[in-house]
């Protein structure tokens, strides 16, 4: 087990080697992020300001909502943006067959993979822009968590969003792997997630009778749940649900991400030569 | 006992068509028929431990799906395949430890990063302990003279360069079994000799059961004391190339790509 472990950190570390060479894409990823997170934050700011107060009774001041959104610039690695390209060529090409011939779980080897790539983006776009965010001045910038526990709570709760949104990744990957189906069933996939991890809009501004639901569902813990402890939105002693949704999901996307895999690898016809 | 065993491996695939005509396209679009071609249809061999064998056939005839099937990628409609006491598509992982593979289509190695960055982590993936890989790649590295490529990405070989680092990285491990699929395919002269010195060398000195498919007969000329033919999804010849000459060549002296020609010819592929 722990030989097989060590694979698996050596496949980590040769992803991010290789995907820490691309210093224009960072340094472009990270212009992105800021003048996203500029907008955003200049929009709220007139809706708080001149919107009716009355009406806009969601649980968050503008104070928490200009936080939350820098958090998600800092999380912004764990969105579900796309699937790793290397992988993605791979299934496309018939490559998906040389991976076999690796005394690997498949699963477990990809899984390494693409959650190595989105290391990467967050120590070369997220934590640039966050440490920028930092000295925004005028209240439009980055604050530190609300309190020391809220820090120690958004740590481990940002770890699980790490291994839920692999996990999830995965899920995706399983599913484009079954190459008949296409592109179509992985953006959707894709785009529920991002709408649903709260990164465009925090969940916790949506309508009222949405809230429960909006707390359990799969990719609140994407984004949306450390924010809350880093925000101060989530009770701290709420942490362990919070968590817990995180770590649930987590285990049913891999469950489903490897059944769908070994579907997929016991039809597989490695096209090409 | 044979290290490979084949008896009566079958696999068919399926191939959606589009009708022909006019309206073709809207009408696949709701209506598509599906062909069977049968790859394989019924092949069965042996090889012994330490054998130098060639699979030559037509394009399609189902030499690769051959090799990926003993090498545990495909798994076969119907037939038994055992090789070194295991069926590679139910044991896949102990099976694909003991063997290593080189498709000349395609690369084993990581596009971006240093060659030795790909071999150290083949290192890990195979659980070589780290005397013995140092001591095989070095080995390695001197009978294909690939010392001064260790530190260039894979994406800056040559296609040369590429398919030596390819062989290395497929023998880092000491397999027991070596499949190549069309490994000269595209090379230059000077470098397919290397390559066959190489492979005769590394098969007399550590005794790998070598089996290459392949569509270049020198290769087979120059390598494979046993020669093996696939078309239309049978095996079709087992034997010497020095056989297969006296079978088919229609004069004396003929060219052994004739031959060949002649063969497909008499044999209707």
């Amino acid at each position: 087990m722990n030989k097989t472990a060590k694979a698996y950190i050596s496949l980590f570390k040769i992803r991010v080697a290789e995907s820490f060479q691309y210093r224009m894409a960072a340094f472009s990823g990270v212009l992105t992020s800021l003048v996203w997170a500029f907008v955003d934050v200049v929009a709220f700011t007139a809706f708080f300001r001149y919107g009716d107060r009355a009406k806009f009774a969601g649980g968050l001041t503008l104070e928490q909502t200009i936080s939350h959104i820098w958090v998600r610039e800092l999380l912004l690695f764990l969105q579900p943006f796309s699937i790793d390209d290397e992988l993605l060529l791979k299934i496309n090409n018939g490559d998906m067959g040389l991976e076999m011939c690796r005394p690997l779980d498949l699963y477990w080897h990809w899984f390494a993979r693409s959650s190595a790539r989105c290391i990467v983006m967050f120590v070369m776009r997220c934590l640039i822009c966050f440490a920028v965010g930092f000295i925004i001045p005028g209240g439009y910038g980055a604050r530190s968590p609300v309190s020391p526990g809220a820090f120690w709570l958004f740590v481990p709760s940002a770890c699980c969003a790490f291994w839920l949104s692999s996990a999830y990744g995965m899920l995706v990957t399983a599913v484009r792997a079954n190459i008949a189906w296409g592109d179509g069933p992985m953006y959707f996939m894709l785009l529920i997630g991002q709408v649903l991890s709260g990164g465009y809009l925090p969940l916790q501004l949506w309508p009222n009778f949405l809230q429960p639901f909006l707390l359990l569902q799969p990719f609140a813990g994407l984004t949306d749940i450390p924010a809350r402890l880093y925000i101060g939105s989530m009770p701290l002693s709420e942490a362990w649900l919070g968590m817990g949704v995180q770590l649930f999901w987590s285990a049913a996307f891999i469950l489903l991400g490897k059944r769908i895999l070994s579907c997929r690898l016991r039809t597989i016809a490695a096209q090409g030569g | 006992m044979a290290q490979i065993e084949l008896s009566d491996i079958r696999k068919a695939f399926t191939v959606r068509e589009r009708p022909e005509g006019r309206w073709g396209l809207l009408k696949g679009a709701f209506a598509r028929h599906a062909r069977t071609v049968r790859a394989l249809d019924g092949v069965s061999f042996s090889i012994g431990e330490g054998a130098l064998v060639g699979l030559i056939g037509p394009n399609g005839a189902g030499k690769s799906t051959t090799v990926k099937i003993m090498s545990g990628i495909l798994t076969p409609d119907s037939g038994a395949c055992v090789i070194d006491g295991r069926v590679p598509w139910k044991e896949r992982v102990a099976h694909v430890a003991g063997i290593g593979v080189v498709f000349g289509q395609r690369s084993q190695l990581w596009w971006d990063v240093p060659v030795s960055d790909s071999f150290s982590l083949l290192r890990d993936i195979y659980t070589i302990p780290k005397a013995r890989y140092r001591a095989r790649l070095e080995e390695l590295t001197e009978a294909l003279e690939a010392g001064s490529l260790l530190t260039t990405p894979a994406r800056q070989l040559s296609l040369g360069q590429r398919m030596r680092c390819e062989l290395i990285a497929a023998l880092l491990h000491s397999p027991k079994l070596l499949f190549l699929d069309e490994p000269t395919i595209g090379l230059d002269a000077v470098s397919k000799l290397a390559l066959r010195g190489f492979l005769k060398e590394e098969n007399r000195r550590s005794g790998v059961t070598i089996l290459l498919t392949t569509h270049d007969m020198d290769d087979v000329e120059a390598l494979c004391p046993r020669v093996m033919v696939i078309g239309r999804g049978q095996l079709l010849y087992d034997g010497t190339l020095g056989g297969l000459k006296r079978r088919y060549a229609r004069r004396d002296g003929q060219d052994i790509d004739e031959v060949i020609a002649a063969m497909y010819e008499d044999l209707a592929l």
